[in-house]
């Protein structure tokens, strides 16, 4: 039978029209030596407490910006920008994850020639962003301990786009049954690159090693 | 120059979809609830408790899942009937996918039927699947700013259930801040606090599922 109907694949030309601007971001951050960081996680998984123990270790040593991405509010840009970093509020309208469109404009917006160091923290949600290359030089996702440990399971994707996996809330562990072994085992099965930290960004514990590789991998990229 | 408005014709489609399916189940005087929340809360410990609790109710799932049939399994251990939907790297259940699935289930022999939707916070929110009642997940380790950073699911929720409450004194969450917030947003939401794995609160959620199911079948009679 004859075709009588075109198809258009739409998701596709939309993430390759998407690629092609977070090629751009990467060329203007390499120009301007930015190292550019974007920060994913389901909503309460702790992305601003991390942020914050992170800003308050670097900040002496980077210039440092962060871009805060939220459907709606403005809580955490007000305690990001009382350590005293350039901060900038993004409002998504409703959308559920960051574009590199949409990032591109607010790195022009926050200004990144200057800046040694930028955060974006993606809207909480641990599906939509995993599909949208936002340009940046370092993928960061945290899961926290009361989420589970079957999450790569279930949200595989954002495991494979990942290179750091922060299992965070582990002082909670008492009450949860959670099995970090198992977890990261079911993360390395997607992607064996990942990099797994088991820590407490409240309490503060070992958020040290994240920093100290965070800080090594600054370095490496700003050479 | 021509604009076309991509998203409000989407929306628009799929709320008679949802409109055509909430009539039929009406009809067949069967309850669907849309169960939503983020990745993680506890909506499956949530589900599996209240199909415990609950014997002489039949209840039956939809488990909808990106990838995995982890849940499916987990609900179909208890007795319950219960089908797996993927959605392949959707964030969201429509109306259209809701009928497939609901199809697929069949719904004979059930007095409420729930779809365990996409954990995620946000795109659910957007879309009426057809289902009478909206019910959403709130769990304590989340936090009591949610409210504020993702309006839309407390507004469009009849029901908000905030579970976990048995680690209240691990977290720093302030309930009457939290339930305060809820109720700017949407002051006739019902809210229960419960615990799934100590059963704290759950006998008041389950009453209100019980007189859900009734007023439904009381719907069909009339």
């Amino acid at each position: 039978m004859e075709k009588r109907y075109d198809i258009v694949e739409i998701k596709e030309n939309v993430l390759a029209d998407n690629d092609r601007v977070a090629g751009k971001i990467r060329e203007e951050l390499r120009r301007s030596n930015t190292c550019f960081i974007n920060l994913m996680a389901s909503p309460g998984a702790g992305k601003t407490s991390l942020l914050i123990k992170t800003i308050e270790a670097l900040k002496d040593k980077y210039t440092i910006g962060v871009m805060e991405a939220d459907a709606d509010g403005d809580v955490d840009a007000k305690t990001i920008s009382a350590l005293g970093v350039r901060t900038l509020q993004i409002h998504t309208g409703g959308l559920c994850h960051m574009d590199a469109d949409m990032t591109f404009r607010g790195l022009k917006e926050l200004g990144f020639e200057d800046l040694d160091l930028i955060f974006l923290e993606n809207v909480g949600n641990l599906v939509c962003p995993a599909e949208f290359d936002v340009g940046a030089a370092l993928q960061v996702m945290i899961l926290s301990v009361p989420e589970g440990d079957d999450k790569p399971l279930k949200y595989p994707l954002m495991f494979k786009v990942s290179d750091c996996m922060i299992v965070n809330k582990i002082d909670a562990e008492a009450v949860f049954d959670f099995d970090y072994e198992a977890c990261v085992e079911r993360a390395r099965a997607l992607n064996p690159e990942i990099r797994p930290f088991r820590l407490s960004a409240l309490k503060g514990e070992n958020v040290d090693e994240w920093i100290r590789y965070l800080d090594g991998f600054i370095r490496e990229w700003r050479k | 120059m021509k604009v076309i408005e991509l998203k409000k014709s989407v929306t628009d489609s799929n709320d008679r979809d949802a409109a055509l399916l909430r009539r039929e189940l009406d009809e067949k005087g069967m309850l669907l609830i849309n169960l939503m929340s983020a990745a993680g809360s506890g909506k499956t410990t949530f589900l599996s408790r209240t199909i415990t609790d609950l014997k002489d109710l039949r209840i039956a799932v939809i488990e909808a899942d990106i990838e995995s049939v982890v849940d499916a399994e987990r609900i179909a251990k208890l007795g319950a009937r219960s089908i797996q939907a993927h959605t392949d790297g959707m964030c969201h259940m429509d109306a259209g996918m809701t009928r497939e699935a609901v199809e697929s289930i069949g719904t004979d022999e059930t007095d409420v039927l729930f779809l365990e939707n996409i954990g995620n916070l946000i795109c659910p929110a957007e879309y009426d699947t057809g289902a009478q009642r909206n019910v959403m997940i709130l769990s304590v380790p989340e936090g009591d700013d949610k409210p504020l950073k993702y309006p839309l699911m407390f507004e469009n929720s009849n029901v908000l259930i905030i579970t976990k409450t048995d680690t209240m004194s691990y977290f720093d969450f302030d309930m009457d801040k939290c339930i305060e917030r809820v109720r700017r947003l949407n002051p006739f939401i019902e809210i229960f606090p419960v615990s799934a794995k100590t059963g704290e609160g759950m006998d008041e959620w389950e009453k209100w599922l019980i007189r859900e199911v009734q007023e439904t079948k009381n719907r069909r009679k009339r």
